[in-house]
């Protein structure tokens, strides 16, 4: 038994829940495509079609942010991986890395609270991947560890691993900060 | 510093997101989805017609009516096979067939041992 708005290859999901939670898996998508928001809206349609076309299956073993969350992760992953190995023999040559965060100029970030936050951000920016995931998933996704984990691919004692130290780092530079 | 101050810290931190409208970007996502359906199914057509095709031309030619059958004599002579000793023969026919060597029976004892 479907739900009225319940997609025909995907019974679990349904439009209205994927619309709730759109604006936190768009911040995701536009977080793995380097702030580049055409590549987040496009990651974004992409999952929608992964959705739609029962590729990516919802079962409930997660919620269904969690699963959202992963295939926007997984299609990232594969997406980057193709352009990593293509871009592999300019950056032989280039000495910009390819993972380098997009600069933000957002208003207001001028101020002193502004560069503060934009310290903070740049912090969480220069740790190690892992923990930059992670950190970005429970405190500004709202993800427990243990889901943040699964969006991640590892396990929940490795993702809280990741997250214990991430934690201490952040604590050490913003302590620095003030 | 307690987790939920770093929590906080972090979360406002965060470059603001405004995402695209969910409508706009979920009809380019079924519009998106129709249209690789579409061509799946085009493609699929196109092969069943295809293979319909070329079963329909074969049950459609009759037969040849030109089979060969393979005829058994002529196959018995198509073949041959001598011995290698055969070409001795002709030459050494009777010494091979009348001086056959006589050879000593191993079981027999001479000077009281056995050969």
């Amino acid at each position: 038994m479907r739900d009225g708005d319940a997609l025909e290859n995907n019974p679990a999901v349904t439009r209205s829940a994927l619309e709730a939670i759109h604006g936190q898996v768009f911040g995701w998508a536009l977080s793995r495509c380097f702030y580049d928001q055409a590549a987040a809206e496009d990651l974004m349609q992409q999952a929608y079609v992964e959705l739609l076309s029962g590729n990516a299956r919802f079962d409930n073993k997660s919620s269904l942010k969690t699963f959202v969350f992963s295939v926007v992760q997984n299609l990232a992953r594969s997406r980057y991986r193709r352009l990593a190995s293509r871009l592999r023999l300019v950056k032989t040559y280039e000495a910009t890395s390819f993972e380098q965060p997009v600069e933000m100029n957002e208003p207001g970030r001028d101020s002193d609270q502004g560069k503060r936050n934009s310290a903070i951000w740049e912090h969480v920016q220069q740790l190690p991947p892992r923990q930059r995931d992670i950190v970005e998933l429970v405190f500004c996704r709202e993800l427990t560890v243990e889901a943040a984990s699964a969006v991640m691919g590892v396990t929940s004692g490795t993702g809280r691993v990741h997250y214990d130290r991430a934690k201490k780092a952040l604590r050490e530079k913003i302590g620095e900060l003030q | 510093m307690n987790d939920q101050d770093l929590a906080s810290a972090v979360n406002h931190s965060a470059p603001e997101v405004t995402a695209p409208a969910f409508d706009k970007v979920w009809a380019n996502a079924e519009m998106s989805y129709l249209q690789s359906r579409r061509r799946y199914a085009w493609l699929a057509s196109a092969a069943a017609t295809a293979a319909a095709v070329v079963i329909v031309l074969n049950i459609g030619t009759p037969p040849s009516d030109n089979i060969k059958f393979v005829e058994l004599a002529e196959l018995m002579e198509s073949t041959s096979w001598i011995a290698p000793s055969d070409s001795l023969l002709p030459e050494h026919q009777i010494d091979l067939y009348q001086d056959l060597p006589t050879l000593i029976e191993s079981t027999e004892p001479a000077e009281g041992a056995l050969l």
